[in-house]
């Protein structure tokens, strides 16, 4: 009784807070009353920390759910246009795990709600004082990515291919522009825009058309396919290490795959969106693009190159041992060593950093705070480089896992081969070269250097590619593809991917909230609590480590909920018979 | 199950080898900056809390203003039931008025029975800020009256105060003289040179009555000895309030003190 | 680099390498000891001045990374490194040098405490922030100078009046040696006679990261408010820069500016760019 009249209280309290949230549009109803605590606190925990990682959970699931859409609905379109069914079997299963996630979603964003307007009162009733008008449109959204996310789940096979591909195509659309209007609340709390000195709104579009709005929208559209897609390929190496037949591993082995290859194409671009982000935050505000690169988050950006070094490194180890499962593979075996061996050059190059940790002694044998040879590496010019070759090595390991089992049959095959190999050379001493020149020349040339390194890199992939398949048009074949003909160390490595994704999103969504320092929104809204200090970067890996741990565990509860739709009915006496041959199993030692 | 439990145990690891990387790097706490900022937004008990804070602390003036007591002898207007006391001070002028007034421009209006001599709190020593201000007089309305000023307040007085602290000229490496040391340190307004007794003793005729070496004592330990009749513990906050002990040179102290032996 | 020691090791490896493995079959296990071995030693010893510590054990985590994951990256391979472990911790063979390695171990783990444990007092190593953030702006002489903003105000003449130019770089040149060059050095390389008392040392103006990478707001800003003037992440070594508002004009301070470009060859960063 009591815990039902509880339940009521929670519930009555919800309706109220969601009643207050949209009528606070009204200005009377906006300016408080009567004195209010500015914040609360919770016991055992920072009610900050408490709001990070629920905001940051929220943040994975609706970046998962936003995700699969999209990959779902281009992988239909390809098993639509092929006729192949294995595509639209594949888009299906991924599909399968968006309903549990989009349920967990909504409650976590209800649950973050509840707390700005608990934990933070005076903080919550600014946004709503600004961003009022956004709610009714978000709300509706909202609405409709149920009602076109279950009609796409629930009505796989029961519509015309057309009008289910447009169901997704929907689908997607409107969970884009969810998540358009949620980044505007987020942005306006870094870059503010739209309001007068003193915080008072002059202007809602230029607020949500803030400094960092677009580059943010593009950054998240792009980064949530390649979490999506890892978190996928999680899913396939969970299912393929419990596959019982060949056929499951087959198939499993398939989707881990095709999910960790989406996730790879969407790393790809993703530097360049957050050096987008990076220019605009700049533009925004000189000093806040300084707390952010350089002071104590600059070595928030070794350890994010650790994460990318990591991931780069895993994601060739995969396709190394996917090589295993193509007949004819041992034959670029030995190059193996060769691309290891740049991938590590790199990734040294990578998280080098600037300003160097050096005890008294050390510093004064190097002459300062700053080696004469390491600090070459420290730079921009040789990050981008090494950056640039990453991409080029990974994309050198996946043309080899391509042609593994393919013999060019076309008379010019030796010519085409030349000419790819005369690209990656060019291509490598030009960017290598614009990487040297880098030092030679004052910032503002150095910076527009990155550009030519960047698409000399995609020219190069992308020629490469096209004259790859004309070479292997027709191409003699050594053997089929084995699916499921890979050692389960891959699908670790898989699983590697998906949590480092994981704690770089963490780690990412961090130092973007986190370079606000002590403002709520940034030159407005002080952080006038307890908890307005700027944590160490140890205390923050603590808290996105137990995020990424907990969002792995409520990742395991949606797998196994959508593996439940695949198993058989219950069936009277089924339960019988497993307690009989538990207690068969279990009385075997005693009767021998 | 068994691979759900691995699984479990490899994202543990994981996560674990990237916390002890983030161990790794140097470790460093940001602390906010400790000043009391007043945003635009706040309650009207937020700006009166912020106020009390600021009569306490960076306004000083408890130094020379009491709470609640009466009597003759008081340096300045005791303060309890101001608020109220306000409405009705000046003819024709609002409370909100009366109180900015009082603080831009201390010596147009002073209370029958006392001198004037308090200092314009929008400029340096005190140097409270426009928004500090407004903040006080919440403060002060709320003592016997009901707070009407807001963040929005327009005061005539506003804006007029430097944006930056005045910088003393100590930093151009010039060196100043006794008499002006004495002026734009406000000694005048506890000390006056004319023999009338004020908040400290009065400065006529001080080198008969000390030596250098007392002078000398007299300012760098004001509490070590005290003129009959005066308070002890007061000179020293007020005087380090005013950051003279942080700017005066060897040099200016000397000065002063030669010019204090004139007199 | 010295360059005599890396060559030792390039040496040994490709003696390794071609020679060795012509008439013993290398164990995959032994061949990666050996890489990673001459790679710590390249690090440890081949650079001079030496890299600090912590750079080392970064480089070494990244290559074991890399050198584990070759290992694995093929069967057959991780099977026979395998199977060699297992053979050393199960045949009668290698009992003796089992229990050699069981043994060596725990010393190992002593030794290494013990050493850990026997080193002398020193400060703790950290990460200072040599270029920290500069604040949004700052008083000098009673005016405020916008550093997002603001510009060296003789810049210009470079171009429109190269006559007045070359006096406020002569006036800088007068101000530096009458100032700066006890600790800065008559080349501006952070080696001037005062040097070498303090830490950290003084900035050494020809390397490519100091003021060639930074805005002439910056310099402003540091000449001006010197080491008192530092945020709390440029600690905790104190530098001994004065605060040179007490001493110089702003006159003086621009053109001090215009003489360490001059003299060095740089070219200040412009204004409002990104890292």
């Amino acid at each position: 009784m009591i815990l039902r009249m509880l339940r009521l209280r929670t519930l009555v309290t919800g309706c109220l807070a969601i009643a207050a949230l949209l009528f606070a549009a009204d200005p009377a109803w906006g300016v408080p009353q009567v004195a209010e605590q500015e914040y609360r606190a919770l016991p055992f925990i920072s009610s900050r920390v408490l709001m990070w990682a629920v905001a940051e959970l929220h943040l994975m699931f609706a970046a998962f759910v936003l995700a699969v859409p999209m990959f779902a609905l281009v992988i239909e379109f390809i098993g639509y246009k092929t006729g192949d069914k294995r595509y639209d079997q594949l888009a299906y299963e991924f599909t399968k795990l968006l309903s549990v996630s989009f349920s967990f979603t909504a409650t976590l964003g209800a649950l973050l709600t509840f707390g700005l307007i608990v934990f933070y009162p005076t903080l919550a009733q600014y946004l709503v004082r600004i961003f009022s008008w956004t709610f009714l449109p978000y709300v509706l959204l909202f609405f409709l990515e149920a009602v076109f996310l279950y009609t796409y789940y629930y009505g796989w096979g029961k519509f015309s291919p057309r009008v289910h591909l447009f169901l997704g195509v929907m689908l997607n659309i409107v969970g884009t522009a969810i998540m358009f209007i949620a980044n505007a609340w987020l942005t306006f709390m870094n870059t503010p825009a739209g309001v007068d000195e003193l915080g008072n709104l002059t202007n809602l579009w230029e607020a949500i058309n803030n400094y960092t709005w677009m580059p943010i929208n593009i950054h998240r559209l792009i980064a949530n396919v390649a979490f999506g897609g890892a978190i996928g390929a999680a899913y396939g190496a969970f299912k393929f290490l419990g596959a019982k037949t060949p056929e499951e591993r087959a198939h499993y082995d398939w989707m881990g795959y095709v999910g960790i290859f989406v996730a790879i194409c969407a790393l790809l671009p993703l530097p360049f969106a957050g050096y987008w982000l990076g220019v605009e935050i700049y533009a925004y505000d000189q000093s806040l693009g300084i707390t952010l690169m350089g002071g104590t988050f600059s070595w928030l950006f070794i350890i994010q190159a650790v994460l990318i070094g990591n991931l780069f490194l895993a994601a060739n180890y995969y396709l190394w041992l996917s090589m295993g499962r193509i007949p004819g593979a041992e034959r670029f075996r030995r190059f193996i060593k060769y691309l290891l061996a740049v991938i590590t050059l790199c990734f040294i190059v990578w998280a080098t950093p600037h300003s160097l940790v050096a005890t008294v002694e050390e510093a004064r044998a190097m002459g300062g705070s700053h080696h004469p040879i390491l600090n070459v590496l420290g730079v921009m010019s040789a990050k981008n480089t090494a950056v640039n070759l990453l991409i080029l090595t990974t994309y050198v390991s996946f043309l080899l896992y391509r042609r593994a089992n393919k013999e060019a049959t076309v008379s010019w095959a030796k010519t085409g081969n030349l000419v790819q190999f005369g690209i990656f050379a060019a291509v490598v001493i030009f960017v290598v070269f614009l990487g040297v020149y880098g030092y030679f020349v004052d910032a503002q040339t150095r910076i527009g250097l990155s550009q030519p390194q960047v698409l000399s890199v995609l020219f190069a992939m992308v020629s490469v590619t096209v004259i790859d398949i004309f070479l292997f048009r027709n191409a003699q074949s050594r053997g089929r593809v084995a699916w499921g003909k890979i050692p389960a160390r891959s699908q670790y490595a898989l699983f590697f991917l998906a949590i480092t994704f994981t704690w770089l999103m963490g780690l990412m969504g961090y130092v973007r909230a986190g370079m606000r320092q002590h403002w709520h929104v940034y030159g407005v809204v002080r952080d006038t609590s307890v908890d307005a200090f700027t944590p160490t970067l140890g205390f923050a890996g603590m808290v996105v480590s137990a995020i990424v741990v907990v969002f792995f565990l409520l990742i395991a509860v949606v797998f196994f909920l959508s593996s439940l739709s695949g198993q058989k009915n219950w069936e009277p006496g089924q339960s019988k018979r497993w307690f009989k041959r538990r207690s068969e199993t279990a009385a075997t030692p005693l009767t021998q | 199950m068994k691979h759900a439990l691995l699984i479990f145990g490899f994202t543990i690891l994981v996560s674990a080898f990237y916390w002890y990387v983030s161990l790794w790097v140097p470790q460093k706490r940001t602390e906010p900056p400790e000043d009391i900022a007043i945003s635009a937004d706040i309650s009207t008990d937020e700006m009166i809390a912020i106020g009390e804070e600021i009569v306490g602390g960076k306004g000083t003036c408890l130094t020379c203003h009491t709470m609640g007591e009466s009597g003759t002898g008081l340096r300045f207007p005791d303060l309890d039931n101001i608020g109220a006391i306000a409405l009705t001070r000046v003819e024709g002028q609002s409370d909100v008025d009366y109180l900015a007034e009082s603080m831009y421009d201390p010596n147009a209006y002073v209370v029958e029975g006392f001198v004037a001599g308090m200092p314009d709190v929008s400029r340096p020593p005190v140097a409270l800020t426009d928004q500090e201000i407004l903040t006080v007089i919440a403060y002060l309305q709320s003592l016997g009256a009901t707070p009407t000023v807001t963040m929005e307040t327009q005061l005539q007085w506003q804006g007029q105060a430097p944006t930056t602290p005045a910088v003393t000229p100590v930093a151009t490496g010039e060196s100043r003289d006794g008499e002006t040391i004495y002026a734009s340190y406000l000694c005048n307004t506890c000390h006056t040179l004319d023999g009338q007794a004020g908040v400290g003793p009065t400065f006529q005729g001080i080198g008969s009555r000390l030596s250098k070496a007392e002078l000398y004592e007299a300012v760098i330990d004001p509490d070590a000895s005290i003129t009959e009749g005066y308070i002890q513990g007061l000179m020293l906050p007020t005087v380090t309030a005013s950051r003279f002990y942080d700017e005066v040179t060897a040099a200016e102290l000397q000065s002063l003190v030669d010019y204090l032996a004139t007199l | 680099m010295n360059l005599l020691v890396l060559l030792t090791i390039a040496a040994v490896l490709v003696v390794i390498q071609v020679g060795v493995t012509r008439w013993v079959n290398l164990n995959r296990l032994a061949w990666m000891a050996i890489w990673w071995a001459a790679l710590w030693a390249a690090f440890s010893y081949g650079i001079t001045p030496p890299l600090p510590q912590s750079i080392v054990v970064l480089f070494m985590a990244i290559i074991t990374i890399a050198l584990l994951a070759y290992l694995s990256a093929d069967s057959e391979e991780l099977a026979q490194a395998r199977q060699t472990l297992v053979s050393f911790m199960v045949e009668k063979r290698y009992q003796v040098a089992l229990i050699v390695v069981i043994l060596t171990l725990p010393l190992l783990v002593a030794l290494s405490v013990f050493s850990s444990l026997n080193q002398a007092p020193q400060p703790p190593a950290s990460g200072r922030t040599i270029h920290p953030v500069p604040p949004a702006s700052i008083s000098f002489e009673g005016n405020t100078i916008n550093l997002s903003t603001a510009n060296n105000p003789y810049r210009e003449l470079e171009h429109s009046d190269p006559e007045a130019f070359a006096a406020h770089v002569d006036n800088g040149r007068r101000v530096y040696f009458e100032n700066c060059f006890y600790c800065h050095g008559d080349n501006m390389e952070g080696a001037g006679q005062f040097a070498h008392g303090y830490d950290p040392l003084p900035a050494n103006f020809n390397d490519a990261t100091t003021i060639a990478m930074l805005q002439e707001s910056y310099l402003f800003w540091r000449i001006a408010k010197g080491a008192p003037g530092l945020p709390p992440e440029s600690t905790p070594w104190s530098s001994a820069m004065p605060a040179w508002e007490n001493f110089l004009t702003e006159e003086e301070i621009w053109d001090v500016i215009l003489f360490l470009y001059e003299f060095t060859g740089f070219e200040p960063r412009a204004q409002g760019m990104p890292h």
